[in-house]
């Protein structure tokens, strides 16, 4: 009977680890037990790509791919889908962007991979297997065979990138008796699996191959070296060779000619340096793997000293492809200098991992972004590391940069083995930079001193850095190692080793001298350097580890104390804050990170409540301190200034303090009476705020007899589009429309069609605010799509929630109007590459213009900072925010200071309380004296509850929130926040991570127990 | 082993593989629901894998959806070819089923007593 059910399980290395072997013998005896066996095929295959949602089947003829598979599932899948023929859903690999994954790949060398069953030469041969052998040895001279391997424009992919066509000449005309042909499969990059799929997916193409490469260069002989870790290559392997000469195309007298050829295996130990082939071909002859000195190259002197032609896995798999088609129609496809198509072993930080492959000429951007689908948990891109240990790093500035051999190569990385390790945020380079000279010196066969010893050294170096031990010196003499280990060692192990610190050093200096001299690891990575991965990621290392443990126990005092040693606005960034902290919550790998900011929000509001204050100082020094500006960095310097004994001036050019959170934050998110009671609690801790007092001159303030002044200016000044009809009335800047509507209560947006431009924070509070007052509809603008935001995830979907429409890839050109603004003229934008920065590059489409009615435009592009008062004064950048010194925040003045928006640019109330609190220390630091708070030293909080019960699958805590109807109508804020009782069950599922590795071990372990048991 | 018998074994293999392409000139969709499988479905779709086997059918393949609706009219199924629109059959008993065979899908006309409807 014919099947009407092909159903084809992974049975790659990936899968078969998680059980898809197991699933499949279930599935064989459930099929028996329901009398299906005989309509339904089952067959093993070999990897198909996407390993990290194994194990994975697809159901043919539909082609329903199941991903995930558990034994528990068998019955539910034969009974619902193979007898009932409906998909089980649940099961079904459904992206959105599914699409996306397939567009970009081409698949040649890997098309068998996952469709046919390798275990059966049979399914080979119906795909068109050893037609190419067939062709070879009846139709063709090997001479004919070199000429199309040669146009082809074939290079080898085991990482030298040798043309294949010249090296199987070069070995034909070496004169022997013997010949020999090598498959390299020792494959030991790290993150590197592309030969293992295609020999446990499709072996006899390899086999195959070899045969043509034996009758070209004149040998019987073939070798396979494969690592004795990949026990299923080699048990497929077996099988293949095994069926191969059962069939007679192995053998004697292949296809009736006079051509005899065979092939063994060699199991290798797994050494690294065993892949260097001539360390491999002492390893076949059962020598220790160890590199010569070439020449003599094994083309011609190899195995037992006979001509021998090495070729890699993927090498080979190419070639029945060229047969074929011919070499021209390969030859056709990639880029002038790389040909054909390539695989790769997408891994790390990245949503799709698994194996690709592409055709040469895709850009790495599309690699990562459309085929992978960018980097998971909304963090950001950092880098891809190709080629493994003797590859490099590529930046975000280059994500445009095609797959070619010679373009990767000018970026200092290599294509190498195909390995792509992508790299996010939260991986430490540094960190990087250890692991790799860690495995090279541990692969390192000893015989050349630079690499024996040289790698330890460098290895030393890279440790005391991690640890915060480091030295700026040890920067040059981390080059000064590598260069020597580069040029004096033999093998290409050693030649390359110290190239992922080199890069790294190249790209990311930065973060090196980091470490050294801040002692700060910004990933999150080098524990040695901090307490905690959330302290670690606040701007200004607000103890979060410390107050959540007091949380845990419901000790609210204590708990905001600590807060207040690092940022004196905890109701404001309980509200407004993005969060810096959650992203690297260790909580996060295994349910949700925990709810910080929800948390700090119970004790800052009890703060207010019970009207906390701090006392001002008694005997104040005597220095004299200025502070212009009140915002979020101006205010945190002044609480700091008073708890280091200062009692500073405030001065604040419009009515009310509080800058930016007063002006720019709208009550719905943070309401005037919570910011009001921050603010007065700083000025009562003895500061002197002076208001609408516009400072013009910085001498002026000299002058009065200020010693030091801190210039906290923000940055107010709406950025310009540049189009035409800007000037028409009607349009105006997003910040000046906020400041507006908090002073000019008669401000009339009723009825007003409202057009939005920009899709940041400022952007959405424009648009939320002018739906609240009336406005008849509400549109926002922004080039980009919604991923690429920059506004806060629950901002927009909050705007989305309540009615505000988005018009996505989109930017207007024109304004058009009498005198007053009637029309937007807009165009459409599409996607093309990537910008410096990492992002999508959009550009417009021709001919997509279009036009939008509007009465109320509101710019939100951005701000920059009004400082050119100053600009006699001080030295100003090229962006218009105040030069300072990053360490110290001097500007060019000795005893001026600068800091928040008017330094950085428009940022975040934390990254201003940051700098106002670097501030105070510094000018307590210019003054002479130590620059250290009265803090008692910093100790682990015991807490005092069952910290055992919290470590199973809790989930995060979200809290109410105002229904859509009532809050559209009015400021009321949206968020009604966590009650006491659901804020002290969330600090509770802190991991502990500042107890210290210990505690912090042995929790995750028990989580995991737990986490395992629940799946 | 010769040239031919390479190709033999292949044209035999591509034939039992032909699923995996997922292309056919005609697909045999039945209902498997639990009231078609009650009204015999199982029976239906046997006698279909043997009719396409006997008769040595290469461009037809046989995939299974669950209910429909019409329980009454169970065993349900549909014969979908490529640009012409889908006929829905009812009562298809295996008598049903290779009449179906022999004149709808060999001879291209619709065994017209149990068509239920058409659809585009």
């Amino acid at each position: 009977m014919p099947k009407r059910l092909d159903v084809i399980i992974c049975g790659g290395t990936n899968c078969s680890s998680s059980h898809s072997i197991e699933i499949k013998e279930k599935i064989e005896k459930e099929l028996e037990k329901r009398g299906l066996k005989g309509e339904i095929n089952l067959v093993v295959s070999g990897c198909m790509g996407l390993c990290q949602l194994g194990p994975n089947m697809v159901v043919y003829p539909d082609e329903i791919h199941y991903i995930r598979l558990k034994e528990d599932d068998v019955s539910e899948l034969v009974e619902t889908h193979f007898l009932k023929g409906r998909v089980v859903k649940r099961l079904q690999w459904t992206p959105p962007n599914v699409e996306k994954f397939y567009k970009k790949q081409h698949k040649i060398i890997t098309a068998n991979c996952g469709k046919i069953d390798p275990e059966n030469i049979e399914e080979y041969i119906a795909v068109g297997g050893y037609e190419a052998l067939a062709k070879v040895l009846t139709e063709m001279t090997p001479e004919m065979v070199i000429d199309e391997v040669i146009k082809s424009g074939l290079i080898g992919r085991g990482g030298a990138g040798f043309p294949t066509g010249l090296k199987w000449k070069f070995t034909r005309e070496s004169k022997g008796d013997e010949k020999y042909v090598v498959c390299n499969a020792d494959e030991g990059d790290p993150g590197a699996f592309k030969d293992r799929a295609i020999l446990e997916g499709d072996p006899h193409c390899v086999i195959e191959a070899m045969e043509i490469a034996g009758y070209v260069i004149g040998a019987q002989t073939g070798y396979i070296y494969v690592r004795a870790e990949y026990p299923l290559a080699i048990k497929r392997l077996t099988i293949a060779l095994e069926q191969a000469r059962k069939y007679g195309l192995l053998g004697k007298n292949i296809f009736g000619t006079d051509f005899n050829f065979d092939i063994e295996l060699r199991m290798g130990a797994g050494a690294f340096v065993a892949g260097e082939e001539t360390a491999l071909i002492s390893s076949i002859e059962g020598e220790r793997g160890m590199p010569k000195q070439k020449p003599p190259y094994p083309a011609q002197k190899g195995v037992w000293g006979k001509p021998t032609l090495i070729n890699n896995v993927e090498t080979l798999a190419n070639i029945r492809h060229i047969i074929l088609n011919g070499g021209a129609t390969y030859g056709a496809m990639g880029t002038e200098n790389s040909k054909g198509t390539k695989l790769f072993c997408l891994t790390g930080k990245v949503k799709n991992t698994g194996l690709i492959e592409i055709p040469f000429g895709l850009t790495i951007g599309e690699i990562v972004f459309d085929i992978g689908d960018g980097i998971p948990n909304d963090k950001k891109f950092k880098a891809i590391q190709m080629g493994g240990p003797s590859g490099g790093y590529i930046t975000c500035e280059y994500l445009n940069t095609p797959i070619d051999y010679k373009e990767i190569e000018k970026l200092g990385a290599i294509i190498g083995s195909a390995g792509m390790i992508v790299l996010d945020e939260n991986n430490c380079m540094v960190d990087m930079a250890k692991f790799f000279v860690d495995f090279t010196l541990t692969e390192s066969c000893g015989q050349c001193t630079p690499c024996r010893v040289g790698l330890i050294r460098m290895k030393e170096i890279l440790n005391r850095i991690t640890k915060g031990y480091g030295k700026l010196e040890d920067l040059d003499e981390l080059e000064r190692l590598a260069k020597t280990i580069k040029l004096t060692s033999l093998c290409a192990l050693g030649g390359t080793a110290p190239n992922p610190v080199l890069t790294g050093l190249k790209y990311f200096k930065d973060e090196f001298i980091e470490h050294i001299v801040d002692k700060k690891c910004r990933a999150g990575v080098c524990a040695s350097l901090f307490y905690a991965p959330c302290v670690n990621a606040c701007p200004s290392e607000v103890d979060v580890s410390r107050y959540l443990a007091y949380m845990g126990d419901g000790k609210l005092k204590e708990a905001y104390l600590v807060h207040m040693e690092n940022n004196p606005f905890p109701s404001v960034c309980a509200r407004v804050c993005p969060a810096f902290c959650e992203g690297p919550c260790e909580r996060g790998k295994f349910d949700e990170p925990i709810a910080i900011r929800e948390v700090k929000r119970l004790f800052s509001d009890w703060a207010n409540e019970v009207n906390y204050q701090f006392s001002p100082p008694e005997n104040p020094k005597n220095e004299k301190v200025a502070i212009i500006g009140s915002g979020p960095a101006g205010l945190s310097c002044a609480f700091y200034l008073t708890r280091l004994g200062y009692k500073p001036t405030v001065f604040e050019s419009l009515p009310f303090p509080g800058g930016m959170m007063m002006y720019g934050i709208p009550d719905y998110r943070l309401p005037k009476d919570t910011l009001k009671k921050e603010i007065d609690r700083i000025i009562n801790s003895g500061v002197e705020l002076v208001l609408n007092n516009e400072i013009k001159s910085i001498n002026e303030l000299r002058n009065k007899g200020f010693d030091a002044v801190f210039v906290a200016v923000g940055a107010h000044e709406s950025i310009k589009m540049g189009v035409l009809g800007e000037d028409l009335e009607g349009i105006m800047g997003g910040v000046e429309f906020l400041k507006e509507i908090t002073t000019n209560k008669n401000f009339d947006v009723k009825g007003k069609r409202v057009v939005v431009v920009g899709g940041g924070s400022t952007a959405m509070d424009a648009a939320r605010v002018a739906l609240r007052l009336g406005a008849k509809d509400v549109k926002v603008v922004y080039r980009r799509s919604k991923d690429e935001m920059p506004a806060q995830k629950i901002e927009v979907t909050e705007a989305e929630e309540e009615g505000i429409e988005f018009l996505f890839l989109t930017n207007p050109t024109e304004f058009i109007g009498e005198k007053k603004v009637e029309k937007i003229k807009c165009i459409r934008m599409e996607f093309k590459g990537f910008d410096k920065g990492g992002r999508r590059r959009p550009v417009p489409v021709e001919g997509s213009e279009f036009e939008i009615d509007a009465d109320l435009v509101l710019l939100c592009l951005g701000q920059k900072p009004k400082v050119s008062k100053f600009s006699d004064e001080l030295e100003i950048n090229k962006d218009g925010t105040i030069k300072v010194d990053p360490k110290t925040l001097k500007t060019s003045l000795d005893y001026v200071f600068a800091g928040g928006d008017a330094v950085l640019g428009p940022s975040t109330v934390i990254e201003s309380v940051a700098q106002g609190r670097k501030a105070a220390v510094e000018i307590d630091k210019y003054f002479g004296y130590e620059g250290e708070f009265n803090f008692s030293l910093r100790e682990v909080v015991d807490t005092h509850y069952d910290e055992e019960k919290y470590l199973k699958p809790i989930s995060r805590k979200t809290p109410k929130v105002v229904e859509i109807e009532e809050r559209i109508k009015s400021f009321i804020e949206v968020n009604k926040g966590l009650t006491l009782e659901e804020a002290i069950e969330e600090a509770r599922r802190c991991l502990k991570c500042d107890k210290g590795k210990e505690v912090y071990k042995k929790n995750i372990k028990e989580l995991e127990k737990t986490l395992n048991k629940v799946i | 082993m010769k040239l031919e018998d390479l190709r033999k074994i292949r044209e035999k293999v591509k034939e039992e593989m032909r699923l995996r392409e997922g292309k056919a000139r005609v697909k045999i969709v039945i209902g498997m629901g639990t009231s078609g499988i009650a009204a015999g479905a199982r029976e239906t779709l046997k006698t279909f894998l043997e009719e396409i086997e006997k008769r040595n059918l290469k461009d037809v393949i046989i995939t299974q959806t669950g209910e429909r609706g019409l329980a009454s009219k169970e065993p349900v199924v549909v014969i979908e070819e490529t640009d012409k629109p889908k006929i829905i059959y009812g009562d298809v008993t295996p008598e049903v089923a290779k009449r179906i065979i022999v004149e709808h899908i060999i001879n291209g006309i619709p065994v017209s007593e149990y068509v239920i409807s058409t659809e585009k």
